[in-house]
């Protein structure tokens, strides 16, 4: 087949340079030709070959009798020898299949092509023409007696007759590989068959300037009985696979395919000095000069090849009239894929920064794509029609554009369909959202970004399985990479309206944001990944962080002189604010519509915070300074109030100290009496109007203790008149020692387990108590008084003799012993976890039964809204006391309608209330 | 990919929200009322004051609140609930609640559709004015009707003539609106 292209070149650059193009389009008679043909054409169509053959034999038997002019057995002796030699013989389609892969040289011996006219026929030959000639110089029309025309009949017949049959069953076949290709080779073959008589022997009998005419003429007819007589959707269909697996090596999509594949496997392997490329990371890693030259120059082997084998065939499948625009439409189709695929493959995943993935996209289809559409389309043509003039390219720049255009559109589209992941990498990513830069300059990208966003947002994060820590992060990412893709903020503001909506009806979104705001920045950097843990540490840093750039500039809509402003952009909502949108912390707190939220989960996580035993709150009171620029002091009143306290409470208690002779005892006590420590005793003074409410176990503390608070108590009432102290002893931290027969234990723990412990002292060894009695000495919840005991088994101080009895384990189980029996040892020691196990869950149990009693507090509360709404709306029933409840109670009545009955039982039981007729509820006078 | 959504900013969800927002305003006085007449409502609820008693109708927007005063001791009222209701515009505190008696009383002061005649619902109306005092006024008033400007020149009379009499006129005119 090779053999072939350079006879085809050279055969078209012959015909070119003797025809100038504008004899190829005067070209009537085929036309003609082809409209008063329209039966056999119809009936070929049809698949009626048989009845073709017939009327075209007709048609030569009835011209000969309108032929008056020539001297009549002369021409039909003439025309006899004349047709016998050109006649193509009848062999089937076999032979031309079996001869495809030959340089086409035998079988046209065999077919009898090339042997040159014997003398009398060869006169024929001139006879015929010249009389045709004569014919059309004389009555300037052609003579229905035309050996060309016929020659085109025969030509039609013959493959009407023995090959469309051959063709179509071979394109039935099921082995599709290379089968376009083994079909053109035939239809070359073909070709050559029909015109090489005519070329060698008929043509050089005319002038010059009918050789031209003649020659397309039959071609034409050629490539018509060749596309109208196969099924092009088939053919289609091969010719885009053909096409696409070439284009895939030319275009250098392959080789990011293999890439991607082997990029785990070795790096190394790779040759390093490959010059041509087309991969997007090997292209960046170059200077800019050879970047340039990189996808034009060094081209690969196997890309050459591919590039000349598809050209080749092309060429072949051009000459066969399988070409023209049917053809380009199927390149179209496929050079679209192409694309699709090129960016797909090339930049997938390149998200770094900064990015110059678009240039290189450009780079790329103006080098590569464009070059080989050029070369394609300039093969497979479409016949001049007319107003072509044949120097110009078949693609102009002003189509390089469009298509770097659509580039860039496929790569937003790409970068749209990650964007989700893009922002979570964030800001490792950046790169990816500048690339989108370039996408979205006109709104319908804008919405189209906006729209498929907000889609992969609604399945992929804001859904019930999403930490509100994890929707928040992401949040917050978004708002940064949303800046920099549109500094306006309007594409933030629309994506930003669901996850703000969503956030909204997150019960735990407050607390998130404040734990966040109030956590320190520097675990933040120690732990390197912000987002880790369950607090956003980030917000913190951000907090200082926007506080500082917003000193530096305070532009807003009223700043007159700015002479750099613009509009709001034409896609704003109404209600946009460009301003705000950049300011993470804003956007936060702006979740909310009235501060109040925000400002109560602060007190009560401040409120936690600074009743821990610290050095300083300089942390607390950096944030509560920050947080006071955006709500304004009054907001933050209470929180402030807080903060003086703890610092006021610092000065109060060293001076209530001093003066009740609380402070350390000289060092001279201490001799005097060595075994007796005084416990040193601090206090936090809180306002108790200003703080939370502050969930509280009472209890009895110890004798000492109580002691050293009273005495604490008069120090301060005798500094500070007309205020009182409450003492909340379940707050607060103490420093146990305990000195036990084998060893001592020190440590930090909390008040009610430190009281449970002293009332364990005792000089008596392997003292045992019950839970119960514990409970009653010390006036505490029996479920506090096991926590703190489990506590302390969890330390291995107690022991759990029997159910809710506790020893004091004085001496460790010998060393020796549980080294003996091994398995006691993990025994143990799941021993102790499961007694630090059971502390915490009695902790909890206990932390509960506070809980409960404060419902139960606010139940009494309850009462009187449903004692109001009783005396003052008349009887109702349970469903309408819940549902007036969940209307009238702020924040909510938290209980469900069985809880309410149970209660209003008990209130029918105490008589308050009594049930009338219909279920409604009464209250009793 | 989908262009056809050119023209966003008609696009429905976020018209919608427009509108929202459009009305925000309008939104957020009724919300200050809401706001008002609920802290009033927990105070009323957390420290409840012998005699008086009042809470939201059913209706949900709190705008309409019914009231109970038990007759104080002493006065022809002694024992009786009278039940009043409130109607609170959006202005509310700044312009007074529209308060009407709705169990049917004997009153100098109140005609016989409910009216009431009191300066601080009227012109002496302040803001600092809420419904515990408005009810609180009210109780006062059953003991000391001001004669003065009566509305029930009938009732005005018998209570200077003869307070046996008003006693079984109020008894007569009394009826328990609960008893339905």
């Amino acid at each position: 087949m090779l053999s072939t292209v350079p006879l085809n070149v050279g055969r078209k650059r012959v015909f070119h340079s003797v025809f100038s193009p504008a004899s190829l389009e005067a070209r009537p008679p085929f036309a003609s030709l082809f409209n008063h043909d329209q039966t056999p054409f119809t009936s070929f169509q049809s698949d009626g070959s048989s009845s073709t053959v017939k009327t075209a034999s007709q048609v030569t038997v009835l011209s000969s009798d309108k032929e008056p002019l020539v001297d009549r057995q002369a021409w039909d002796q003439a025309w006899s020898a004349a047709t016998v030699f050109l006649s193509v013989p009848d062999r089937g389609f076999a032979p031309i299949y079996e001869a495809r892969d030959t340089d086409g040289n035998e079988a046209l011996k065999d077919w009898n092509r090339l042997s040159p006219p014997s003398k009398e026929t060869g006169e024929a030959l001139t006879y015929l023409t010249a009389a045709a000639q004569n014919a059309r110089t004389t009555s300037g029309t052609t003579g229905p007696k035309d050996l060309f025309s016929w020659y085109g009949d025969e030509i039609r017949r013959h493959f009407l007759m023995n090959l469309r049959g051959g063709l179509c069953e071979l394109l039935r076949t099921p082995e599709k590989d290379g089968l376009l290709r083994t079909i053109v080779d035939c239809l070359q073959l073909v070709r050559r068959i029909y015109l090489a008589p005519i070329v060698h022997y008929l043509l050089p009998l005319l002038p010059t300037a009918e050789q031209g005419r003649v020659l397309t003429h039959l071609q034409r007819g050629f490539h018509t009985v060749v596309s109208y007589s196969l099924p092009w959707a088939e053919i289609s269909k091969l010719l885009a696979e053909d096409l696409a697996q070439e284009s895939l090596v030319i275009l250098g999509i392959d080789t990011l395919l293999e890439e991607s594949n082997s990029d785990e496997n070795s790096q190394d392997g790779m040759e390093v000095d490959r010059q041509y490329s087309v991969s997007y990371e090997e292209w960046k890693q170059e200077s800019t000069e050879n970047r340039a030259h990189m996808m034009t120059e060094g081209e690969q082997d196997n890309v050459t090849i591919a590039r000349d084998r598809l050209l080749a065939f092309l060429n072949g499948l051009q000459l066969v009239g399988l070409g023209g625009d049917k053809a380009q439409k199927v390149f179209a189709g496929v050079m679209n894929i192409m694309m699709t695929e090129f960016v797909r493959s090339a930049y997938t995943g390149k998200w770094e920064t900064p990015t110059s993935a678009t240039q290189h996209l450009r780079n790329w289809i103006e080098d590569v794509f464009a070059r080989l559409a050029v070369q394609v389309l300039a093969i497979i043509h479409t016949p001049p029609s007319g107003n072509q003039t044949s120097g110009s390219l078949d693609v102009s720049f002003g189509d390089v554009e469009k298509w770097q255009e659509i580039g860039i559109a496929r790569l937003g589209a790409l970068r749209t369909s990650e964007l989700f992941d893009v922002i979570v990498d964030w800001p490792a990513s950046s790169g990816a959202v500048e690339d989108l830069r370039h996408f979205t300059t006109h709104p319908a990208a804008r919405a189209y970004v906006t729209q498929s966003f907000i889609k992969i947002l609604n399945q992929r994060l804001l859904h019930p399985g999403a930490s509100t820590v994890e929707i928040l992060q992401l949040y917050i990412s978004i708002i940064r990479a949303f800046h920099l893709l549109d500094p306006k903020g309007v594409l933030l503001d629309r994506i930003a309206r669901p996850i703000r909506r969503y956030l909204r009806d997150r019960d735990d979104t407050v607390k998130v944001i404040v734990s966040g705001l109030l956590a320190e920045p520097q675990s933040a950097e120690k732990q390197a990944l912000p987002s880790s843990g369950d607090t956003l540490v980030e917000l913190s840093t951000e907090l200082a962080k926007a506080h500082q750039l917003s000193m530096q500039n305070n532009t807003s809509e009223l700043d007159w002189d700015d002479m750099n402003w613009v509009p709001d952009p034409v896609d704003a909502a109404p209600d946009y604010r460009k301003s705000k949108s950049s300011d993470v912390i804003d956007s936060l707190i702006s979740l909310f519509d009235s501060k109040e939220t925000f400002v109560k989960e602060l007190q009560a996580l401040l409120g936690d915070r600074l009743l821990q035993r610290r050095e300083d709150f300089d942390q607390e009171i950096s944030v509560l300074e920050l947080l006071k620029v955006r709500f304004g002091d009054s907001a933050l009143q209470a929180c402030e109030v807080m903060l003086k306290d703890i610092s006021d409470s610092r000065r109060v208690d060293t001076s209530v100290r001093k003066d009740q002779g609380l402070s350390k005892p000289p060092s001279r006590m201490h001799t005097k009496r060595p075994t007796v420590q005084i416990p040193e005793l601090h206090a936090k003074i809180l306002s108790r109007f200003f703080w939370p409410e502050i969930q509280d176990q009472e209890f009895k503390v110890p004798d000492e203790i109580a002691y050293l608070q009273h005495r604490y108590s008069t120090g301060f009432e005798s500094l500070k008149q007309s205020r009182k102290l409450t003492w909340r002893n379940g707050l607060g931290q103490v420093t146990v020692e305990l000195e036990l027969g084998d060893r001592t234990f020190v440590d930090e723990v909390s008040t009610w387990q430190a009281t449970v412990i002293y009332a364990f002292q005792s000089d008596v060894e392997e003292t045992t108590k019950m839970i119960t009695d514990l409970a009653s000495e010390l006036d505490m919840a029996p479920a506090l008084v096991r926590s703190a005991c489990l506590f302390w088994v969890s330390k291995r101080i107690l022991t759990e003799v029997s159910r809710d009895t506790f020893r004091v384990l004085e001496y460790l189980p010998a060393e020796a012993e549980s080294q003996e029996d091994s398995a006691d040892v993990p025994g143990q020691s799941t021993d102790t976890a499961n007694a630090a196990a059971a502390a915490e869950a009695a902790a909890a149990a206990a932390a509960k039964e506070t809980a409960d009693a404060a419902a139960m507090e606010k139940m009494n509360l309850y009462w009187q809204f449903i004692l109001g709404m009783l005396t003052n709306q008349g009887a109702m029933p349970l469903q309408r006391i819940v549902m007036m409840l969940k209307i009238v109670v702020p924040g909510g009545f938290p209980f469900s309608n069985e809880e309410l009955r149970e209660f209003l039982a008990g209130m029918v039981s105490k008589g308050k209330v009594e049930i009338a007729s219909g279920g409604n509820y009464k209250l009793v006078h | 990919m989908d262009y056809t959504m050119e023209d966003t900013q008609n696009s429905a969800p976020e018209a919608l929200e427009a509108s929202k927002l459009n009305t925000s305003s309008q939104r957020n006085e009724t919300q200050s009322v809401t706001k008002r007449l609920q802290a009033e409502l927990m105070q009323l609820m957390i420290q409840p004051s012998p005699g008086i008693s009042a809470f939201p109708d059913a209706d949900g927007n709190l705008l309409s609140w019914t009231a109970t005063i038990t007759g104080p001791t002493e006065t022809p009222y002694e024992g009786l609930n009278l039940k009043l209701s409130f109607a609170f515009p959006n202005t509310y505190p700044y312009s007074p609640p529209t308060v009407l008696f709705k169990s049917p009383i004997y009153h100098p002061n109140v005609d016989f559709s409910g009216r009431i005649c009191l300066d601080i619902l009227k012109d002496k109306w302040s803001a600092v004015y809420n419904v515990q005092s408005v009810l609180l006024s009210l109780q006062s008033l059953l003991g000391e009707p001001n004669n003065a400007s009566p509305l029930n020149a009938q009732a005005a009379e018998l209570w200077d003539s003869d307070q046996e009499e008003f006693k079984r006129h109020v008894l007569a005119r009394h009826r328990d609106l609960d008893e339905d």
